[in-house]
C-alpha cells in the first residue's frame, strides 16, 4: 500500500460530497494535490474539506514540475492517437508524477484507467478510483459492509460504476 | 506479434467500457433540461454525455470543472467511466 497519493479533480470533487471522507486518511497518510488541480475546486465544500486537510497536515499541494509538467503534455498527445478516451493534463501530471514518486493516483478518469494498459511506461502505477478505496477500507475493517458502502457513495455523489467495475469485485458485492 | 494482439485486446474492452459508460449517461440524462440551456452550457453538457470528460466539458462550457459537476448533477447525468 502506498503511503501517499495524488488525488486529481475527478477524484476530490466527487470525495468531498461522502459523507465519511475522512476515511481516506486511513490508506494514506498525505495526499497531493498538485496546483493546477487546486485552482479547478470552487465549491465551498470541497474546498473547506482541502482547507482541513492542509491543517491537519494530511493533504499538500503538489508545485508544478517542469519535467513532469512536459512530459504529462507529451502523454496527453500519445492518448489522443489512439480510439479510446484520451487523458488530458491534469490527469497526465498525476501520473507522471504517481510513477515518478511512487504514490497512488487517485482519479475517476477512465481514461488514465486505460493508460496503464497502452502506454508500458505506465504499467506500474497504481491507479484507484473511488470504488477501490471502499473495497480496501472494507478489506481493513474500516466500513461494515463495502456493498452498503458503496451504495452510500454512489448517492451522495451521483457517480455510478458500470457492470464491469464491479465484476472486479463480485464476490464481494 | 502477441504483444501486438494482446494490445489490441485490451482497447477493444476498453472501446466496449466507453461505450457502456456512454450509454448509461445518456439513459439518465435529463434531456429537457440539457435542451433548455444556452448554447454554450447545452453543447458542454452534450459532450460530457459523449465522451465523459469532465475537463473540456468544463472549458466549453466557461466554468470550472467543479461548477461544471454541479451543473451535470442538476442535468441528472452520471458520472461514469
Amino acid at each position: 500500500m502506498s503511503a501517499s497519493a495524488v488525488a486529481d479533480t475527478s477524484f476530490l470533487i466527487d470525495w468531498a460530497r461522502y459523507s465519511r471522507s475522512k476515511l481516506l486518511f486511513k490508506l494514506f497518510d498525505v495526499v497531493f494535490i498538485p496546483e493546477s488541480v487546486l485552482a479547478e475546486l470552487r465549491s465551498e465544500r470541497t474546498l473547506t474539506w482541502v482547507a482541513q486537510g492542509l491543517e491537519e497536515g494530511k493533504l499538500a499541494v503538489l508545485p508544478e514540475l517542469p519535467d513532469a509538467s512536459r512530459e504529462a503534455l507529451q502523454l496527453v498527445a500519445r492518448s489522443r492517437r489512439l480510439p479510446v478516451r484520451p487523458v488530458d493534463y491534469p490527469e497526465a501530471y498525476c501520473l507522471v508524477v504517481g510513477r515518478e514518486l511512487g504514490y497512488a493516483v487517485l482519479t475517476e478518469n477512465g481514461g488514465a484507467l486505460a493508460v496503464r494498459d497502452y502506454d508500458p511506461n505506465f504499467a506500474s502505477v497504481e491507479v484507484l478510483r473511488a470504488l477501490d478505496i471502499l473495497y480496501r477500507l472494507w478489506k481493513l475493517g474500516h466500513v461494515e459492509s463495502f456493498r452498503r458502502e458503496l451504495e452510500v457513495y454512489e448517492r451522495e455523489t451521483k457517480r455510478l460504476y458500470t457492470a464491469r467495475d464491479l465484476a472486479k469485485y463480485g464476490d464481494a458485492l | 506479434m502477441e504483444a501486438m494482439g494482446e494490445l489490441s485486446a485490451k482497447l477493444r474492452e476498453w472501446i466496449e467500457y466507453f461505450e457502456e459508460a456512454r450509454e448509461v449517461r445518456r439513459r439518465f440524462a435529463n434531456w429537457e433540461f440539457i435542451k433548455s440551456q444556452p448554447p454554450k452550457l447545452r453543447v458542454a453538457l452534450e459532450y460530457f454525455i459523449e465522451v465523459g470528460d469532465l475537463y473540456n466539458a468544463a472549458k466549453l462550457a466557461g466554468m470550472s470543472v467543479e461548477e461544471f459537476n454541479e451543473l451535470r448533477i442538476k442535468a441528472g447525468i452520471p458520472s461514469v467511466g
